[in-house]
């Protein structure tokens, strides 16, 4: 899993940003990320526990450039999150991905390709690889709208690799996957990582972070709680799960 | 890849999400079935009956064209908000201006092939009656196709600070009724004294002109005669501002 050479592939520095919503007589704003630093380094599977609103999809949102830091920043691959010289090295997976409905997965997975630059026999290759790879080949022809909620999830993660980008996050990888899809996923970010590719995924599975994860950052409101490296889990009573438990009733 | 390259696999993707939605296709047999009922006010016309298949028809091939490019315009972003999709283009290496550009060109094609389907159903059932192509019958066709492209770029930048769908098409619609009475209101604002005068005079230019692309009075007395390069000019000034407008809007936005 982890190797030697270190190369700070993301950088949080001092990060707070809040939503506002609109309220009746003045906007509220409520703050999601509360002056987070946090770093990845190259070839790492770090890990992002926290409880619903700790502030796990803001972070990977504001790593992607579709949210902007009210304070502090941020920089990925050296560059600001919104740079497209930066994106070409990101691949992202959100929560619940959606795809367009009258598209099917081949033809969505090619039109991302294209996104990323792949273009013509490299794009098809790479889209027949990773069709294969996440177990969709035999509904490569489906369009999106008959797909079931675990077939999305494998739609997603493909678009994801689809370019073979160095950062990939992943927010909730697994969510609405059957045990074996789950097994294959595992494999997947196995694979990337063996690769020196950097994975950062946020999960409710504290078990399926415990088994991919290098380190793992526990978000209580907003806060970086806790950075866990594997070792302290490895070598703590009650695991992970101890250490979550624990850091969100005492943050 | 370039911004023209993005831009163009958008528009490409945009177009064949779009007819192959059911909408479309509704849409197009709606009017199909529309126009052949011209038919009928055709034959009760007598002499006049090429003229009312042709008047109408073109009417009504606006009309339902219209209604789909403002519905299309509407949620061509939104949706793709709502749906999150955006987000699977946005953390990628895409452009803000190219995705902007991408999407109203992938309407600009999707009415452009609505209008050609209609057309040549109308076309079908002129040369079933026996006659012959109106001589300005494309150039009819062209011009609607031209104001299509107008009000679906205010609909697209409308969409990106209005609140549901509905409003964008009711606000877009209203401004497609009001062009199309430009030069009345521009008569009586002339003739308005006091200090709303100015106002007015300016909110009249904030409302696309379409008399201008009025092609289906040329077969009859038609409209005053407007040089191309003018009208060329107006059409791209029409299109760009309203894309100018959706950039600054959409500049900052977040997902």
């Amino acid at each position: 899993m982890m190797t030697a050479a270190r190369e700070r592939v993301v950088s949080f520095s001092g990060v707070s940003k809040a939503y506002r919503r609109p309220g009746l007589l003045k906007t509220v704003e409520v703050p999601a990320l509360r002056g987070l630093s946090l770093d990845l380094e190259r070839g790492e599977i770090a890990g992002l526990l926290g409880l619903n609103g700790a502030g796990k999809t803001t972070i990977m949102k504001l790593m992607t450039g579709l949210l902007f830091p009210d304070a502090g920043s941020i920089s990925v691959f050296g560059l600001p999150p919104s740079d497209v010289n930066a994106k070409k090295h990101i691949g992202f997976l959100p929560e619940l991905p959606y795809f367009y409905p009258y598209s099917t997965a081949s033809e969505s997975l090619l039109y991302y390709a294209g996104l990323s630059g792949l273009k013509g026999p490299e794009a098809r290759a790479r889209v027949d690889a990773v069709i294969g790879k996440v177990g969709l080949r035999p509904h490569a022809g489906k369009k999106a709208a008959e797909f079931s909620k675990g077939m999305m999830q494998r739609l997603g993660v493909a678009q994801a690799v689809v370019h073979d980008p160095d950062l990939l996050i992943l927010d909730e990888p697994v969510s609405g996957l059957d045990p074996l899809a789950i097994h294959e996923i595992r494999d997947l970010i196995s694979d990337l990582n063996a690769s020196n590719k950097t994975v950062f995924l946020s999960s409710h599975s504290i078990s399926e972070l415990e088994k991919v994860s290098d380190r793992v950052f526990i978000m209580v409101q907003g806060r970086l709680a806790k950075t866990v490296a594997r070792a302290d889990w490895e070598s703590a009573q009650g695991g992970l799960e101890g250490i979550f438990v624990q850091t969100v009733k005492n943050p | 890849m370039t911004n023209l390259a993005i831009a163009w696999s958008i528009a490409r993707h945009s177009l064949v999400e779009n007819y192959k939605n059911r909408f479309f296709g509704l849409f197009v047999i709606f009017a199909g079935v529309l126009i052949y009922a011209s038919l009928l006010a055709g034959v009760m016309a007598v002499d006049e009956e090429a003229r009312v298949i042709t008047d109408l028809g073109l009417a009504l091939m606006e009309l339902v064209t219209l209604a789909y490019a403002l519905m299309a315009a509407a949620s061509a972003i939104t949706r793709e908000v709502e749906t999150k999709t955006i987000y699977l283009v946005f953390s990628r290496p895409v452009p803000r201006p190219a995705y902007l550009a991408g999407k109203a060109a992938g309407l600009y094609a999707t009415t452009a092939l609505m209008l050609g389907v209609m057309a040549l159903i109308q076309l079908s059932l002129i040369y079933f009656r026996g006659f012959a192509t109106p001589p300005f019958y494309f150039k009819a066709v062209l011009f609607i196709w031209c104001s299509l492209l107008i009000i679906t770029s205010v609909a697209l930048f409308v969409s990106l600070f209005s609140t549901s769908i509905v409003s964008t098409v009711t606000i877009s619609g209203i401004l497609w009724t009001l062009g199309h009475f430009t030069s009345e209101a521009r008569f009586l604002i002339a003739r308005a004294s006091g200090a709303s005068a100015p106002l007015l005079k300016a909110v009249a230019y904030c409302i696309p002109n379409f008399q201008l692309f009025n092609a289906r009075d040329l077969g009859s007395a038609g409209p005053a005669a407007v040089s191309p390069g003018f009208l060329a000019g107006y059409l791209l000034l029409w299109i760009s501002v309203p894309y100018l407008f959706s950039l600054v809007l959409f500049r900052k936005r977040e997902f």
